[in-house]
């Protein structure tokens, strides 16, 4: 699909981050953890730096709305939430994607995947 | 004792080990950990007899939905339906004619299960119902072609199978007061599920074991989870507890209560469905059944329950987890790591979901590569027996248990 530049891709609010969807706006965990293991430090912790400011209203926007209810542009805002997500412990922890002796985590893959954009039923 | 004294929590003394001089206090032989002698001989006494947890209620809710389940350290694959009658019911996924697994899909509904080699079909009860070209055989009695069924029961929602026709005991017997303890915990209530799989190269006991200590914690764990399972209050990671019930052990685990989480984690724990595993925040609406924090300490963060002889669950007050070992060799285990979170109920919470989920995988993988070398080591000859800590009590529990349960097993069937 063509998107052409004058198309939002991000709720209004946050067009300031759209040149991030491109590349950290992905398909699902297993995709995330993919992206954190092959970027460099410095990349995981910019787009850290420009995601963790504006992820308190972010999550405020988000709570508003319904998982598997959302416009593209806000799923997108939830796919770079989801991002952070997994970005944060790289930044917040180890400081970087991999870290020295780590074991390398394809070797334990999710088998089974929360959705990131599905309504999830409540217990019976 | 002044104020602040009284509100300092205390650590627990190292005299858990002591409260059970069955089990001694030396050193404990490393033979079981790598000899693939033994190994043959646990399979027997141990898998082949003890009941094995294969999956929830909720995987096979309705009459019709079946549900798959691989058993790695034997190559089998047990198929769980729900029957018109409403019963569960636990088959070997074997065809009685060639032998051909007759259902391939992971989960599904369905009237019956068609063998998709020559079409032979059974019911959900597992009985053989249509034979194509029945009158082609010489000799078939239907009624004694049904499904091979493996004996299955219901401990709060979670159903477990056994591999030996008749049991030695009931699954209420063998759970045992640990499995009475836990009875009521909200385990229904995380229907937001996720599962990590992989091989690691260490015996199935080591890669338990990790999960029952936290000795390692402030160590091994120092970029991640050491302060929060541990804290100035309690720089070496010592236990609240640890309660031996039978085969079954459990480790009540201190939280620093006075962790201030990270700038992503912390907003995580603020969005979480429900209060997350590492947040160390007691969700107090919920009510803990006897057997958790049994001792109640206010400085609690999570029970590890290890269900003898594959099974833990981790138990938060909002939030529990599971891991499964499988034995491939004795030297090697399919480990299976199911979260089980609160549904999210908004957009924002799938991002607590997620943060749940990555800082889990992290914090376990932080093990891996040790457990690989302790392997090694083992696999090398190089390490005859291990020393435990007082707090280490559960390793101790365990050698024991699959000791006592080898050797029982090999009594009984001496003629």
């Amino acid at each position: 699909m063509t998107v052409s530049k004058n198309t939002p891709l991000l709720p209004s609010a946050f067009n300031a981050l759209s040149d991030l969807v491109a590349g950290w706006a992905l398909t699902d965990s297993t995709a995330r953890l993919e992206k954190r293991l092959t970027t460099p430090a410095e990349e995981i912790k910019a787009f850290y730096d420009r995601m963790l400011p504006r992820a308190p209203e972010a999550l405020a926007f988000l709570a508003e709305r319904r998982l598997g209810a959302l416009t593209r542009e806000e799923e997108a805002l939830l796919k770079l939430m989801l991002s952070l997500a997994e970005m944060g412990p790289a930044i917040e922890w180890y400081g970087t994607g991999t870290y020295p002796d780590a074991f390398d985590a394809r070797r334990f893959p999710l088998v089974v995947t929360l959705p990131d954009n599905q309504a999830q039923g409540v217990a019976a | 004792m002044n104020e602040r004294a009284s509100r300092t929590p205390k650590v627990t003394p190292a005299n858990l080990t002591l409260k059970h001089p069955e089990l001694g206090t030396g050193p404990v032989p490393a033979r079981p950990y790598w000899d693939p002698a033994w190994y043959a001989r646990e399979l027997d006494a141990i898998f082949k007899r003890a009941w094995l947890c294969v999956g929830r209620v909720e995987q096979a809710r309705s009459p019709g939905d079946f549900f798959l389940k691989k058993l790695p350290t034997f190559d089998l694959s047990v198929l769980v339906a729900r029957g018109k009658d409403g019963e569960l019911r636990a088959f070997h996924n074997v065809c009685k004619h060639r032998g051909n697994h007759v259902e391939l899909r992971a989960a599904g509904h369905c009237v019956g299960f068609t063998c998709p080699f020559h079409g032979w079909t059974y019911g959900l009860d597992g009985k053989l119902a249509a034979v194509p070209d029945e009158k082609g055989f010489h000799e078939l009695d239907k009624k004694k072609l049904g499904l091979t069924r493996l004996p299955l029961d219901v401990w709060e929602g979670f159903i477990f199978i056994n591999l030996n026709p008749e049991p030695h005991q009931t699954l209420k017997e063998f759970l045992g007061e640990h499995g009475a303890d836990l009875e009521g915990y909200a385990f229904h209530l995380g229907t937001a599920i996720f599962e990590y799989e992989g091989v690691i190269n260490t015996n199935w006991k080591c890669l338990v074991d990790s999960f029952c200590e936290t000795y390692h914690v402030p160590v091994l764990h120092r970029h991640s989870i050491k302060d929060t399972l541990a804290g100035p209050e309690n720089p070496h990671g010592r236990l609240i507890d640890i309660r031996l019930k039978g085969p079954h052990r459990t480790q009540s685990v201190w939280g620093n209560m006075n962790y201030v989480p990270n700038p992503v984690q912390g907003l995580a724990f603020q969005y979480a469905p429900g209060p997350s595993v590492t947040s160390g925040v007691v969700d107090e609406r919920s009510v803990l059944p006897k057997g958790l924090n049994q001792t109640r300490a206010p400085n609690w963060s999570i029970d590890v329950t290890a269900f003898f002889p594959n099974w833990i669950i981790v138990m938060g007050s909002g939030m529990y987890f599971t891991h499964q070992m499988w034995p491939l060799a004795a030297n090697k285990v399919v480990w299976q790591m199911r979260g089980y979170l609160r549904p999210a109920t908004n957009a924002a919470q799938r991002f607590g979901q997620e943060n749940s989920m990555v800082e889990l995988r992290d914090a376990v993988l932080e093990d891996c590569n040790t457990l690989e070398r302790i392997q090694a080591s083992l696999d090398q000859g190089l390490i005859n027996e291990f020393i435990y800590h007082d707090h280490e009590l559960a390793l101790r529990h365990q050698y024991y248990v699959v000791k006592q349960w080898v050797e029982d097993y090999e009594r009984s069937t001496r003629k």
